[in-house]
């Protein structure tokens, strides 16, 4: 027994029982015991018309007192601090994805402790249905939340302190309060909740046990020194119990994952040993080793001098480094990086930037947005209905974070298991308001690996390319499992008497297909090395078999031709996604990337590596790279010229102003009595690939989510597409004026310039340095160099008259955060109301007003050095990459 | 009477039919279909499109029936009807407006799809004239309407849109450069055009002064490079877009108050906003009618949004009757095409508390002005406008129309890569309304 002698005169001394064992997978955290419980048994129905059909699962509505979870195997066990549970522990696959629990689960938690003798008011708070029990006996219950089909409910009443400090219970959630005399003794406090259910999200929210004694304040039940419910002390709860479930579900999904990737090395040594028996391939000789760091260059070099063509020289230290920043974990580099970076000995600084770079976070923060754009990622926040797919993006962020090699991403995205609404590889597979989805699928897999567009087969045989229409949907098939018929829609209407049309038609609506691998001159039917398999072999596993087998080195080359691309602004295949009559500049050099790339073990970032090493990757831009007459772009003098994509320019702009993006939950249902499968929760951006359309389809002021918008606005403006009902693999981003005006005039691009209190130019401003200084670092933050003597001169002038004088005595910098605040009881269920409507259409004002000023600086400074970060984010240079 | 089973678009390869069971009013439709001809063209250069998101029920507006009765479950129209300056036409009595404004429009009144459920849908069938294939996305019809006839100067936007941004609305295949300027409240102006709050004029000349240095500096350094080159260009052509004179089309104080008051709330001031935008240059503006805090529930009139609707459909009226006539006196009705939109109609049930539910096998759209040969109501449906009994309009004839008035070839074909797509889904232009 531990008896804790370290509680706050406002707590009761608590005895804690030792609990029962506990899966050890499972964090520590305390003492109080927590079990999931999935596929619960209906209740019994209490009324003949409930025992009618459809009872399982429409009207199985659990009471608080009906949840049995006798004879039941808990699903997890692990333990928790106290009894508050905004968040639990993720369900993985045997292969690590993300599963979604049975819908509804219940949670239940034990304590035994012994309080002191004395009379307590505890506080069941749920949204649905809870209830909470003293030795077995249960003293307060909660209902069960019902899932809403109207959407003109009124808005309800905003949560309202009853017992100041105490945190309000926000609607939908309830308080049931239970009053009882404790002897002293130990006792067994136990909750047992519901979670989610038919037309529910499966969300706990703010589940929780509170107690109070002697009208006192209260506080979780728990271990020692638990939170006082507050909204202080639940959010500081929240936040450290989200911290450490994020920890606690990488360790476990690495643990699971162990052996998964053990069985992808041996993949690897096997293609190694195949790739063993092939001829070797060497990089050509060349007359000059002068632009030549690695045997990339000596390929390029080759062709170079064969056109007598000179090669661009060196890219500049820093225009290389915040090329590289940019390209690696798609932000620019900050002051405190760029000075690291010159602190570093010359000949050693670029590889040491590779190698930090590579090894940054923000590695996978770069690649899931291209992958979005080629896979066609398209979820929707609210009724999927426009070629919606789910999302996906999540799985393919912990893909790229945990480095896994691209044969295991490409299988997992082709099997499409896991959860659909958790951000899995089955979130690919939903294509709705789509008759032929898996046309649709084997279209974009085919374009993203292959070089294949069959687009043009969906309806008629392809005219430009060499597949019929029985092609796409043979492959259809084998992603579907099964013969597909043709739908009606997938045809191309042909009329009596009109005009033979132009393309083949060779299929009719009603023909059926069966599953076949198209593709036969790519590879053989054999496979070299399968893909490691938990589960027995579906057709789905031989198109992934086959897809990224050694001998079909389309794949390789493929995957090798859009990451140089991706680096250097032309494929040395183009169009990268459409090999049938593409031109192959470096055929050469495209074997040789792709034959390392198989030797690593499909390992991007050994890739990656390679090119940003090689001296035609750090090279300044070729300005007669992209001139269409001389076709001189495919000679790789030097990389084309490239501009920031939507989401590098996003994400720099908040780097440099050092804010976060200011942004709603993306959710039309913070209520959460509508069902995932109409209402997907995006969650908070905090990079922007994780923002979503925002599907206002319906044009209604109360579901528009404006800070949102705001950067929607910019992203959408700068080629970013909101909606992906097709796989891209070039955005249509080219330089428009509106791109100009969106940034030096909307909301965000003020958000960005205005020196509020949580802007880290507000800080600069603040610290004692000369005013040249102060330009110099500006400069750094935003552009990555110095300011030239010009530049000094006329931005020192602008700033010189206010600076002396540019603080205001006695005031500091407020640490509250200034972002704007989201009313968030507007819902779906309410949307249709006039208060709805009123209040975002405020919010929408507000964000235009922008962030508040600071008070720290004087308004005849603040302004003049906004004006400064105005002139630097809109400068052409900013958008440029160097 | 009887349905009509087949569509406008099946009449090329049937033989055309006598109009049988023609209502009142409605010229003989089905016999006037193309066969094979050229299609007319209008001379139209701009489009004001009003949307009436949530779908706006045919029979309590340009459609009306008998009159039901929501109490007793009656099915039928929730209003009384009236005369219009057409003979034999009429509306429901909270159009009284536009009702003596008639000879310059065409009610369409079979208007029709399948997509009845999801308003996302529908109202992105509206828009693009097609269902979402997955293999390209298609553009909406402003965009393609920007796409055929760019704007009408450099210093203009070709499409604005009033109201949220979203999907529908989107120039798809045919790129960003198609896409739209918007603003959510007339009082705002558009996000992006409109400079900061904080942000006058000289202050704008300042923060121009110093980009100016930054941009000449990139301009030496980088001569030779194109690409740069054209960075620096739009940047300043931004900024001449942003301009005094476009600008000060939303200064809708300029005009006399007893116009803005014709016009009514907010939805006539974005009315206004629209004759003074294609009066400046813009090709195609779209006003969302999205004023859902009027009645609840904007045209969704489902359970009690019903009891406010005649309050949608006044300012309604108001607005649309005002154009017509502003345009008229600035001799810009001939050359202006006013569609008034909508994703679908209402049936003439009642749901359990007396409001409709969506019906969109018929409905009523409305065009005025353009060029147009107006002071008729297209097509008829049944008895209780459940169903058309002449031929449908499908989403692509009205499509085509709207080409064809505003002088778009609507059988051209627009690429999307290499890919060739008909600039409508094979859509036939609606013959009685050209003269």
């Amino acid at each position: 027994m531990v008896r804790s002698g370290l509680l706050l005169s406002l707590a009761a001394p608590l005895v804690l029982i030792a609990g029962p064992m506990l899966d050890s997978s499972l964090e520590h955290a305390g003492p109080v015991v927590v079990e999931i419980y999935e596929n619960l048994p209906p209740p019994p129905p209490s009324t003949p018309q409930e025992a009618q059909a459809g009872w399982d699962k429409k009207y199985a509505h659990h009471k608080a007192r009906d949840i049995d979870l006798s004879g039941l195997t808990p699903t997890f066990r692990y333990t928790e601090s106290a009894f508050g549970f905004p968040r639990l522990p993720a369900k993985f696959s045997k292969n690590a994805l993300p599963l979604d629990y049975s819908e509804p689960f219940a949670l239940k938690a034990d304590l035994h402790a012994a309080l002191p003798a004395g009379s307590y008011r505890f506080r069941l708070r749920s949204k649905g249905a809870a209830r909470f029990a003293l030795d077995g006996k249960v003293l307060a219950t909660t209902k069960r939340q019902k899932p809403n089909r109207s959407s003109n409910d009124d808005l309800p009443p905003p949560p309202e302190f009853v017992e100041p400090p105490l945190r309000p219970a926000s609607v939908p959630h309830q308080d049931a309060l239970a009053t009882v005399e404790l002897d002293g003794g130990e006792h067994r406090f136990t909750l047992v909740a519901l979670i989610g259910g038919y037309g529910l999200i499966p969300d706990p929210a703010e589940l929780s046990l509170s107690y109070s004694r002697d009208g006192e304040l209260d506080r979780l039940l728990g271990g020692a020194e638990t939170p006082f419910l507050t909204n202080a002390g639940w959010e500081a709860y929240e936040a450290g119990m989200v911290a450490r479930h994020i920890e606690g579900d990488r360790q476990r999904r690495r643990a699971i994952d162990d052996p998964v990737e053990a069985a992808w090395a041996q993949r690897h040594r096997r293609v190694r040993a195949w790739l063993a028996t092939r001829p070797p391939m060497e990089a050509p000789g060349v007359s000059s080793e002068e632009a030549v760091h690695n045997d990339i260059d000596r390929f390029v070099q080759a062709q170079l001098e064969q056109a007598a063509v000179r090669p661009m020289p060196l890219a500049t230290d820093l225009a290389f480094l915040r090329r590289l920043s940019l390209d690696v974990i798609g932000v620019i580099p900050t002051a405190d990086e760029v000075r690291a970076y010159l602190e570093d000995p010359p000949a050693l600084r670029r590889q040491r930037a590779i190698e930090r770079l590579l090894n940054h976070p923000g590695w996978a923060d770069h690649w899931v947005p291209y992958w979005q754009d080629v896979l066609a990622e398209n979820p929707s926040i609210l009724k999927p209905d426009l070629n919606n797919s789910g999302p996906f993006r999540w799985w393919l962020h912990q893909a790229f974070s945990d480095d896994l090699p691209f044969d295991r991403i490409v299988t997992e995205l082709i099997e499409m298991e896991g959860s659909l609404y958790k951000g899995a590889p089955r979130g690919f597979a939903m294509a709705s308001l789509n008759d032929a989805p898996m046309a649709a699928k084997a279209d974009i897999l085919s374009q993203a690996f292959l070089g294949q567009k069959l687009s043009c087969a969906r309806c008629h045989d392809a005219p430009f390319h060499p597949f019929k229409q029985k092609d796409l949907f043979s492959a259809a098939a084998l992603l579907a499992g099964k013969p597909i018929e043709l739908p009606e829609a997938s045809t191309v209407p042909v009329r009596e008497g009109s005009r033979k049309p132009f393309v083949q038609i060779s299929l009719k609506a009603g023909d059926v297909i069966d599953p076949h691998w198209p593709f036969q001159d790519l590879s053989g039917a054999d496979v070299v090395a399968a893909p490691p398999s938990h589960t027995p072999v579906t057709s789905r596993r031989r198109l992934a078999s086959v897809m990224v087998d050694p001998q079909n080195e389309r794949f390789a080359q493929v995957v090798v031709n859009r990451v140089w691309k991706r680096y250097l602004g032309r494929g040395l295949v183009e169009p990268a996604h459409d090999w049938s009559q593409a031109e192959v500049s470096q055929p050469e050099l495209l074997r040789y990337l792709a034959r390392r790339f198989l030797e690593s073990g499909y390992d991007l970032k050994h890739l990656a590596r390679l090119i940003f090493s090689s001296h035609v990757y750090q090279r300044e831009p070729d300005p007669l790279a992209a001139a269409a007459e001389n076709g001189r772009g495919g000679l790789f003098a030097g990389p084309v010229r490239r501009r920031l994509s939507a989401e590098q320019l996003v994400d720099s702009l908040h780097v440099a102003a050092g804010k976060s993006l200011d942004c709603e939950e993306l959710n039309l249902n913070p209520l959460g009595d509508r069902p995932l499968r109409q209402f997907v929760n995006m969650g908070k951006p905090q990079r922007a690939w994780e923002m979503t359309a925002l599907s206002n389809e319906r044009d209604r002021p109360s579901l528009a989510l404006p800070r949102a918008q705001a950067l929607v606005d910019v992203l959408t403006t700068f080629g970013w597409r909101q909606a992906r009902q097709d796989p891209a693999t070039v955005r249509d981003d080219g330089p428009s004026p509106m791109q100009t005006l969106m940034l030096a005039n909307g909301p965000m691009g003020t958000r960005i310039t205005r020196l509020s209190d949580d802007s880290g130019f507000t800080r600069l401003a603040l610290e004692d340095r000369p005013l040249d200084e102060l330009v110099h670092e500006t400069y750094l933050r935003l552009l990555s160099r110095p300011p030239g003597k010009d530049e000094t001169n006329v931005f020192t002038d602008y700033l010189q008259p206010a600076y002396a004088d540019r603080r205001v005595r006695g005031r500091s910098l407020s640490d509250v955060d200034p972002s704007k605040k989201t009313d968030q009881r507007v819902s779906w269920a309410n949307h249709m109301s006039e208060e709805s409507n009123l209040i975002r259409m405020q919010e929408e004002r507000s964000v235009r007003m922008g962030d508040e000023p600071t008070e720290a600086l004087q308004p005849a400074f603040r302004e003049r050095y906004e004006d400064v970060l105005w002139a630097l984010v809109n400068s052409p240079e900013f958008m440029l990459v160097p | 009477m009887t349905s009509w089973n087949g569509t406008r678009r099946d009449l090329i390869k049937t033989t055309a039919l006598a109009g049988a069971g023609m209502g009142l009013g409605a010229s003989a439709a089905p016999a006037a279909a193309e066969r094979g001809g050229k299609a007319p063209r209008g001379k139209a250069d701009a489009c004001i499109m009003i949307w009436l998101g949530g779908g706006a029920g045919h029979i309590d507006t340009f459609d009306p029936k008998r009159r039901g009765d929501a109490g007793r479950n009656a099915p039928g129209s929730y209003y009384d009807s009236i005369p219009t300056a057409v003979q034999g036409v009429r509306v429901a009595e909270h159009l009284s407006r536009t009702a003596k404004l008639l000879d310059r429009c065409v009610i369409l009144r079979t208007v029709s799809h399948d997509l009845v459920g999801p308003h996302g849908a529908a109202s992105n069938l509206m828009h693009t004239g097609r269902k979402p294939s997955g293999t390209l996305q298609y553009p909406s019809i402003g965009s393609v309407v920007s796409h055929e006839l760019g704007a009408k100067s450099d210093e203009v936007p070709a499409y604005v849109v009033m109201g949220y941004p979203n999907i529908m609305r989107d120039p798809g295949f045919l790129g960003a450069r198609h896409g739209y300027v918007y603003l959510t409240q007339t009082e705002t102006g558009p996000g992006g055009l409109t400079r900061a709050p904080d942000v006058d004029r000289s202050r704008q000349q300042r923060r121009e002064m110093l980009l100016g240095t930054l941009r000449n500096r990139l301009r030496r350094e980088h001569a030779g490079d194109p690409a740069v080159q054209s960075q620096i260009d739009v940047n300043e052509k931004g900024f001449r877009m942003a301009g005094r004179r476009f600008m000060s089309v939303f200064h809708l104080a300029e005009e006399s108050s007893s116009l803005r008051e014709a016009y009514g709330g907010e939805f006539g001031q974005r009315c206004l906003l629209a004759r003074r935008l294609v009066g400046a240059g813009v090709r195609f503006v779209e006003v969302s009618f999205n004023l859902n805090f009027l009645n609840g529930s904007g045209w969704d009139v489902h359970q009690q949004g019903i009891l406010k609707q005649h309050l949608l459909i006044r300012d309604l009226d108001r607005g649309l009757a005002s154009l017509i006539r502003d345009l008229e006196k600035h001799n810009q009705l001939d050359r202006t095409l006013i569609v008034v939109s909508t994703e679908f109609g209402r049936p003439p049930e009642f749901d359990s508390q007396g409001g409709r539910g969506h019906q969109s096998l018929a409905f009523s759209c409305l065009l005025a002005g353009g060029g147009l040969r107006t002071g008729q109501a297209v097509g008829a449906t049944d008895e209780l406008g459940k169903k058309a009994v002449t031929p449908p309009i499908e989403v692509p004839d009205l499509h085509a129309t709207i080409h064809a008035a505003l002088n778009i070839d609507p059988a051209k074909v627009l690429y999307a890569g290499k890919r060739p797509v008909p600039i409508t889904d094979h859509g036939q232009v609606i013959q009685e309304v050209f003269s």
